[in-house]
């Protein structure tokens, strides 16, 4: 018998006039695994990436049901609690990177709110945390780039700069939606390499949502499918690639 | 087109200096009276004339548009403050206090100005001191000019809690202290910007339209709009070309100072 899972969760979910995007979706994410999430555009998959770490209110959106993360219940977690959770042990990756930047704050500026959001300490510290993150995403630390905004980066950057972010605290879970629909495909499959680097340096686990299925069978140990706000499917990536099942018609559909 | 701002910005640069230095470059004071040539033509003496109680026509120019330039950016500020207090309260907030702030906003559009205006400033006594009729009249523009603006940062406000950049800082654990202060107010300091720019202008005008009422900078302390207020009728300005000095002098700074924001809103 193995211990708890990481992540285990039962949840519906919805928004105002539309009311069952998650229907009783349930789904658990072990200690260190890259577990990928499947699934076409519109069944929910991002609905359920806001969903864990309890932001879908910022989309109007409304959750019932529990989410069980290392031990405690989320959703009974008081706001102040919630927002300590949040980029400390359960980080997330956002589908476009520019977007997701300040565009009036320095990279810098903003890797260290990231880092003042849980951490305090003197600024050297800071700029050593910082440092290490860009090393482990493979940017350069330079002054040059750190003093650039978000408009000048290409991006690929911009979405290092965001794992850089995602990965300062060392998180216990990585939640990455769509991290790589905005990317080419030889960044596409420089930030996958990143990521499968990542998880094994830190055994940090990782929810890699995407349409993709090439993308998803490169990196993950385990991958659901997901259609109409459920799980439909579950297997290992070399037998999912394999077989006739709904991952063909994603793949058709590409 | 980069010319043609650079040419309106000197003109205004111009402008400026020219009513800030007003007390060396005008040849007499804006109230002292030159009795014995009242009404007089443009002479080497007096470039302008004289008004019909004496007073030289260019120095009050060059104090008047001290008046109009230094205080319509203070009513611009007035505004453009309340309409980022109300705007952006209402969109940062979003829900039931927005739609209470905006029906409010509406509402304050909705009121007749012209009649607001004339009924304030009717009300004030009537021996009200120069300089404080200076202040009270930018001051009810600028309480009253701040509507529209708040409606446009409401609706940016609104766009930048919606943002994912907002949405990441909240993933990545940032305090709501934060998030107020470095993610929202620095992305709301460009339309901020636009707001008090564009306004400027308006208020000029504002004022301008006040005086020929009567209603504006009280006398003896010339400004835009009381300068124009000579202007009525035909029959006291004909055959003295001179007298319309100030309505160029006005419409050139305002379609300058157009010339120039316009540039700077599309560079932004």
């Amino acid at each position: 018998m193995s211990a708890a899972p990481l992540l285990s969760l039962q949840i519906s979910a919805g928004y105002a006039g539309r009311n069952e995007v998650l229907r009783d979706l349930s789904l658990d994410v072990e200690h260190g695994e890259i577990l990928g999430l499947v699934g076409q555009s519109g069944c929910g998959k991002s609905t359920l990436a806001l969903a864990i770490p309890r932001l879908l209110h910022m989309k109007n959106g409304t959750v019932r049901g529990g989410i069980r993360f290392n031990g405690r219940d989320l959703m009974g977690l008081r706001k102040s609690e919630m927002r300590k959770v949040r980029g400390k042990s359960i980080a997330l990756v956002l589908q476009s990177p520019i977007a997701s930047l300040n565009p009036a704050l320095r990279i810098c500026a903003q890797l260290e709110e990231s880092w003042l959001a849980h951490c305090s300490g003197s600024s050297l510290e800071c700029r050593r945390a910082i440092g290490t993150a860009l090393e482990n995403v493979s940017l350069d630390a330079s002054r040059e780039t750190l003093q650039k905004y978000p408009s000048e980066l290409s991006v690929g950057q911009a979405q290092r700069v965001l794992i850089a972010m995602a990965v300062l605290h060392k998180p216990l879970l990585l939640i990455a939606d769509e991290p790589t629909s905005a990317l080419d495909a030889v960044t596409q499959s420089e930030v996958l390499e990143l990521f499968s680097t990542l998880n094994r340096r830190f055994g940090m686990a990782i929810l890699y949502i995407s349409h993709d299925l090439r993308s998803v069978a490169a990196i993950s140990s385990r991958i659901v499918a997901m259609a109409d706000g459920r799980l439909t499917e579950t297997a290992d990536p070399e037998r999912w690639l394999g077989q006739g099942t709904q991952s063909q018609a994603l793949l058709a559909q590409r | 087109m980069k010319r043609l701002r650079r040419a309106a910005l000197a003109f205004l640069a111009i402008v400026v200096l020219a009513s800030l230095l007003a007390g060396v470059f005008a040849p007499a004071s804006y109230d002292f009276q030159f009795r014995e040539v009242s009404n007089a033509a443009c002479s080497t003496h007096h470039w302008l004339g004289t008004d019909a109680l004496g007073r030289d026509r260019f120095s009050r120019l060059l104090f008047g548009t001290r008046v109009s330039l230094l205080l319509a950016p203070a009513a611009a500020l007035i505004s453009t403050l309340l309409a980022a207090l109300i705007g952006g309260v209402a969109g940062y907030i979003g829900g039931k206090v927005q739609r209470t702030l905006m029906a409010a906003t509406d509402l304050s559009m909705a009121m007749p100005w012209m009649f607001l205006l004339i009924t304030v400033r009717a009300m004030l006594p009537l021996n009200t001191g120069p300089a404080a009729s200076v202040v009270i009249t930018f001051a009810v523009l600028g309480l009253l000019g701040w509507p529209a603006a708040a409606r446009v940062v409401c609706a940016d406000a609104r766009r930048l809690i919606e943002s994912d950049f907002i949405l990441h800082a909240r993933a990545a654990g940032c305090s709501e202290a934060c998030i107020f202060r470095r993610q929202f107010l620095p992305n709301l300091r460009p339309v901020l910007m636009a707001q008090f720019w564009i306004s400027i202008p308006v208020f000029i005008l504002a004022e301008a339209n006040l005086g020929i009422l009567g209603l504006g900078v009280a006398e003896p302390l010339p400004s835009w709009g009381g300068l124009l207020q000579e202007l009525q009728g035909l029959a006291a300005t004909s055959g003295r070309p001179w007298q319309f000095a100030p309505i160029l002098l006005l419409i050139a700074t305002v379609s300058c100072f157009h010339l120039a924001i316009e540039r700077k809103e599309s560079e932004a």
